[in-house]
C-alpha cells in the first residue's frame, strides 16, 4: 500500500514533544535535577526544580535516540545521557558551591550544551503547576494561568479608559496635501551611486 | 506528462493575496484553481493547550522556515533572515493580525521625497479604501472608530481588543507627552462570526489561534471560496508558469506527496506565492521569449525588497502590567512621528507599536531582546521583579525600497523537490538606520512618560544592529507608472504578460510605516474586482495596457 503520510515521525517535530519521552537512569536523573537545582535555586515561595518533575517534561523534548536533533532544544538522547554520565553520581553528591563551579566551568567550555540546557530546564520549570502556583502569589501573577487555552484571561482583562482616548489628538496629510520636502543635505540619495562611488560593483 | 487541468483562472499561493482572489473571483462564478505547496494546519496543531507552548513556538511555530524545516517549507539563503509560513493561509498562519492601513501620504512617497527607489503608487489611498472596506467586512477586524491621526474608517465587525493595563499604562505615557495614540485595529474577533471563535485574550497569538478568531486566510477566505467550488490543491509546489506568444498558459506543478507532475492551464494567471516565493517562481520560470524570468524584462523582479526597519525596546515597570493577557499584536500604536520631518536628518517615518508578553519562561529567558534572567542565585530575584511588570515598544519604520535590496535564486541549494532557494540580500539604507535610532529615543521618552521604569533593553534583532529580520516582506514585483519603474501596471497586470497578475505583498509600492496585510488585501481584492469585471478585455490583450489606457473598473 503505498504510503500517503507527507508528515513521517522525523519531518517535523511532534508537537508535545516525543512520547513517551526518555527515561532517564537513577544517576542521570540525579544529576539532572542537581543541575536543574542550581540553575533556578528555590525560595521565596518557590519549589526547586527536583522537586516538580522537571525531567518528565525535558524527556520529552530530548530527540529520542537514532532521530537527528534538528529542533529546539537541539539535544539528542545519546548524547544528552553521556553529557549527563559524564557529570556523573559525583556531580549530583557535590555541595552546592561545588556543583555552580562545574556548571560555570560548563558556561565558559561548552557554551552551546549549556545554553540548550539552561534554555530547556527554563522551559520545563516555568511548565510545572506548582510554579504557576507560586507565581500567582506574585501581585503582577496572580492570574497567571497554566496555559493560554482553554479559559484565556477575558475574565480578567482591563478595558480602555474613554476619558483617556477622548483627550487623544493627531492628524494625517491628506492626499491633495502631500508636497515635496526638503532632503537632508548629507543624506546618500542612492546606495547604488554611493556604490560606484565607493569602487564597487 | 499526465492529462492538464483546464480552468478560467489559476490563483499561485493559497496565503493572504490568494485566498482573497480566489474568494472574490468565485463569488461571481469564474472557476478557480488554487495551487498551494502546504497543507492545511489542524486547530489541534496549536501549542496553546499545552504545558510546552512556550518551547513549541521555538520549534513548529519558529517564524523561520530554516529553523521549522519543514518538508513544504523552501530554505532560503542569503544574509537575512524572511519569516514565512507554508500551508493554506499562507504568513497568515502565524501572524500577529494587526490592521492598520496605510496613510494618503504613503501612495505619494515619490512626490513627497523619491530617495533611493522610492515612486509614487499609481492609485491614490482614496481609490484603495472601498476595497480596504469590503476586506474588513469580510474577515471580521476589531476596531474603535474615532482615530483623528487617519481617515475616517467604517466601524469595525466588533470593538477593539481591550488593552489591559499595558494599553492604559502606556496610553497615559502618550497622553502625557501630547502625543498622537490610538487603540489598535486588529484583524481579531472580538464577536463570534461565522464559524470562528470570539477571541479571549489568551494572550498568545503569533503561532496560530485555536479558536479561530485571528483572521488567517484559513479561517477568514478559504471555507466561502471551497463553498464556491474553489478547486484548491494542497502539497501542490509550483515549478514553472509557462507562457507562449508573450501570454501565460498556465503552471506546472509537483504533487509533493507522490512526487509526480502536472499542468494546468488556464486563461489568467495570479501568482500570490509571496515576496520571497513570487519572484523566486518568476525567474524559476525562465523560458523561451523570457531568458531572464517571466515578466522581467526590465529586470526589476525580485529587487525594491522591503521589511520594515525594525527595532524592539523592552520595558520593565515597578508594578504589575499582566502582558501575558490580551491579544498579542499591537495593543495600540503612536503615530506621532509618522509624516517626513528632515530637520530629523532623514525622511519618512515610524509608528510606535506597544505589545505584549507572552508567558514566565519567556519573561525568564528574556522577553524579546534578550534580557536574560541570570541563573544561579540571582534567578529569583531578577524573575520575580520582571515577570509581568513588562511593555514592548516597537519601532516600526518605513523603510526605503533600494533596488539592491533583492530575491535572486540559488544554484547551489534547494527545495525538498529539487527546486533552487531563493537567495535575499537586504542592507539597510543610511536613512532607515537614521530614522530607528531616532526612534528608539522616542520610545524612551514615551515609557519615561508613562513613570516607573526599573530595566529597559533594546534589542539587535532589528534595526540599528544588523539587517532587519523579514517579518513583512514587501516590493519584490511592485506596481508602478510605467514598464520602466515597475513590473505591474495599477490593476496589478505585470508589463510583459498581459495575463499574468501579481496580487501579494511583492506587489507593494512602498512599505509604509505600519503592517502590511490590511493593504496587500485591499490590492488584492481590488484585482480580483478588475479580472472579474474585465476578463473579456484581458483575454484579448497583447500587450498590457498602459495606466492611462487600461479600462477602468
Ligand atoms: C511572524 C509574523 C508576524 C506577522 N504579523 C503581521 C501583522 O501583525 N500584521 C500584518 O499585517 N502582517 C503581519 N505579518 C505579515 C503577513 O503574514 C504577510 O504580510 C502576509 O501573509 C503576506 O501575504 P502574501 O499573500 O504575500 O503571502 P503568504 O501569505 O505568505 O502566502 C504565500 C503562499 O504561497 C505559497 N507558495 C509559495 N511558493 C509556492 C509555489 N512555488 N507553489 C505553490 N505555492 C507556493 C506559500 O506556501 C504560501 O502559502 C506577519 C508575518 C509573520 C511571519
Ligand atoms: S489572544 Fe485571542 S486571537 Fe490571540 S491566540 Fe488567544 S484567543 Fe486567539
Amino acid at each position: 500500500m503505498t504510503d500517503l503520510s507527507v508528515t513521517p515521525r522525523d519531518t517535523k517535530p511532534p508537537l508535545g514533544g516525543w512520547l513517551p519521552g526518555i527515561r532517564l537512569t537513577e544517576t542521570q536523573a540525579a544529576v539532572l535535577n542537581a543541575a536543574a537545582d542550581e540553575l533556578i535555586p528555590g525560595g521565596d515561595g518557590f519549589p526547586p526544580p527536583s522537586e516538580v518533575d522537571v525531567i518528565s517534561f525535558i524527556g520529552r523534548y530530548v530527540t529520542p535516540s537514532g532521530l537527528e536533533p534538528r529542533w529546539f532544544p537541539f539535544l539528542g538522547e545519546d548524547d544528552f545521557r553521556a553529557r549527563l554520565d559524564g557529570l556523573g553520581q559525583e556531580f549530583a553528591d557535590a555541595t552546592p558551591v561545588q556543583r555552580v563551579t562545574v556548571l560555570e566551568g560548563l558556561e565558559r567550555d561548552e557554551q552551546e550544551f549549556f545554553t540548550r540546557l539552561r534554555d530547556v530546564v527554563y522551559h520545563a520549570y516555568y511548565s510545572r503547576p506548582e510554579v504557576i502556583r507560586a507565581i500567582n502569589r506574585l501581585p503582577a501573577g496572580r492570574d497567571y494561568r497554566n496555559s493560554p487555552q482553554p479559559y484565556g484571561y477575558s475574565d480578567v482583562m482591563d478595558d480602555w479608559d474613554d476619558e483617556l482616548l477622548s483627550r487623544v489628538r493627531g492628524t494625517y496629510i491628506r492626499t491633495e496635501e502631500v508636497r515635496r520636502v526638503a532632503i537632508p543635505a548629507d543624506l546618500p540619495m542612492c546606495s547604488a551611486r554611493q556604490a560606484r562611488e565607493a569602487g564597487e560593483n | 506528462m499526465a492529462a492538464y487541468t483546464e480552468t478560467d483562472v489559476l490563483v499561485i499561493g493559497a496565503g493572504a493575496g490568494g485566498g482573497a482572489v480566489s474568494k472574490r473571483l468565485s463569488d461571481a462564478g469564474i472557476k478557480v484553481v488554487c495551487l498551494e505547496q502546504g497543507d492545511w494546519v489542524h486547530a489541534m496543531d496549536h501549542p496553546h493547550m499545552y504545558d510546552g507552548w512556550e518551547l513549541e513556538r521555538k520549534r513548529s511555530w519558529s517564524f523561520e522556515p530554516n529553523v521549522r524545516k519543514f518538508p513544504e517549507d523552501y530554505p532560503v539563503t542569503g544574509n537575512t533572515t524572511p519569516y514565512t509560513f507554508t500551508g493554506v493561509g499562507g504568513s497568515t498562519l502565524h501572524y500577529a493580525a494587526a490592521w492598520p492601513r496605510f496613510k494618503p501620504v504613503d501612495f505619494r512617497k515619490g512626490t513627497e521625497h523619491g530617495v533611493e527607489g522610492t515612486i509614487d503608487w499609481p492609485i491614490s489611498y482614496e481609490e484603495l479604501e472601498p476595497f480596504y472596506a469590503i476586506n474588513d467586512a469580510e474577515i471580521g477586524v476589531a476596531r474603535r472608530t474615532g482615530d483623528p491621526g487617519n481617515p475616517a474608517r467604517p466601524e469595525g465587525w466588533g470593538p477593539a481588543s481591550r488593552g489591559g493595563k499595558v494599553g492604559h499604562k502606556m496610553g497615559s505615557g502618550f497622553d502625557k507627552l501630547g502625543w498622537h495614540w490610538w487603540p489598535a485595529d486588529n484583524a481579531i474577533l472580538t464577536r463570534t462570526k461565522d464559524n470562528r471563535l470570539a477571541c479571549n485574550d489568551c494572550g498568545f497569538c503569533l503561532a496560530g489561534c485555536p479558536r479561530h478568531s485571528i483572521a488567517s486566510t484559513d479561517v477568514s477566505y478559504w471555507p466561502a471560496a471551497l463553498r464556491n467550488g474553489v478547486d484548491l490543491r494542497v502539497n501542490a509546489r509550483v515549478e514553472q508558469i509557462n507562457a507562449k506568444n508573450g501570454r501565460a498558459t498556465g503552471a506546472t506543478y509537483i504533487d509533493r506527496v507522490t512526487g509526480q507532475r502536472h499542468e494546468v492551464r488556464a486563461g489568467i494567471v495570479v501568482v500570490a506565492a509571496n515576496s520571497i516565493g513570487t519572484p523566486r517562481l518568476l525567474l524559476m520560470s525562465a523560458q523561451q521569449g523570457h531568458p531572464d524570468g517571466l515578466a522581467n524584462s526590465n529586470g526589476l523582479v525580485g529587487t525594491h525588497l522591503m521589511y520594515h526597519s525594525w527595532s524592539f525596546v523592552d520595558f520593565w515597570f515597578d508594578e504589575p502590567l499582566e502582558g501575558f493577557k490580551g491579544p498579542e499584536p499591537a495593543v495600540l500604536y503612536s503615530q506621532e512621528f509618522y509624516d517626513s520631518d528632515p530637520s530629523r536628518g532623514f525622511v519618512n517615518g515610524f509608528s510606535l507599536q506597544v505589545g505584549t508578553s507572552l508567558g514566565a519562561a519567556t519573561s525568564a529567558l528574556g522577553t524579546n531582546t534578550g534580557n536574560l534572567a541570570p541563573w544561579g542565585a540571582g534567578h529569583r530575584s531578577f524573575f520575580n521583579e520582571h515577570f509581568g511588570r513588562h511593555a514592548l515598544i516597537y519601532v516600526q519604520g518605513e523603510d526605503l525600497p533600494v533596488r539592491t535590496n533583492r530575491v535572486t535564486l540559488d544554484p547551489d541549494v534547494k527545495d525538498s523537490s529539487g527546486l533552487p532557494a531563493p537567495h535575499v540580500h537586504y542592507e539597510l539604507h543610511e536613512n532607515d538606520r537614521r530614522l530607528v535610532e531616532w526612534g528608539q529615543q522616542r520610545a524612551r521618552e514615551a515609557a519615561d512618560a508613562a513613570g516607573g521604569v526599573i530595566d529597559t533593553t533594546t534589542s539587535g534583532i532589528g534595526g540599528i544592529d544588523g539587517p532587519p529580520p523579514g517579518w513583512h516582506i514587501m516590493g519584490t514585483c511592485r506596481m508602478g507608472n510605467t514598464p520602466e519603474d515597475s513590473v505591474t501596471n495599477k490593476w496589478n497586470q505585470t508589463w510583459d504578460v498581459p495575463n499574468l497578475f501579481i496580487t501579494d505583498a511583492s506587489s507593494l509600492t512602498t512599505g509604509a510605516a505600519v503592517n502590511p496585510t490590511s493593504t496587500l488585501q485591499a490590492v488584492a481584492v481590488r484585482a480580483a474586482e478588475y479580472i472579474k469585471r474585465r476578463h473579456r478585455d484581458i483575454a484579448s490583450q497583447t500587450t498590457t495596457p498602459s495606466n492611462a489606457d487600461a479600462p477602468a473598473l
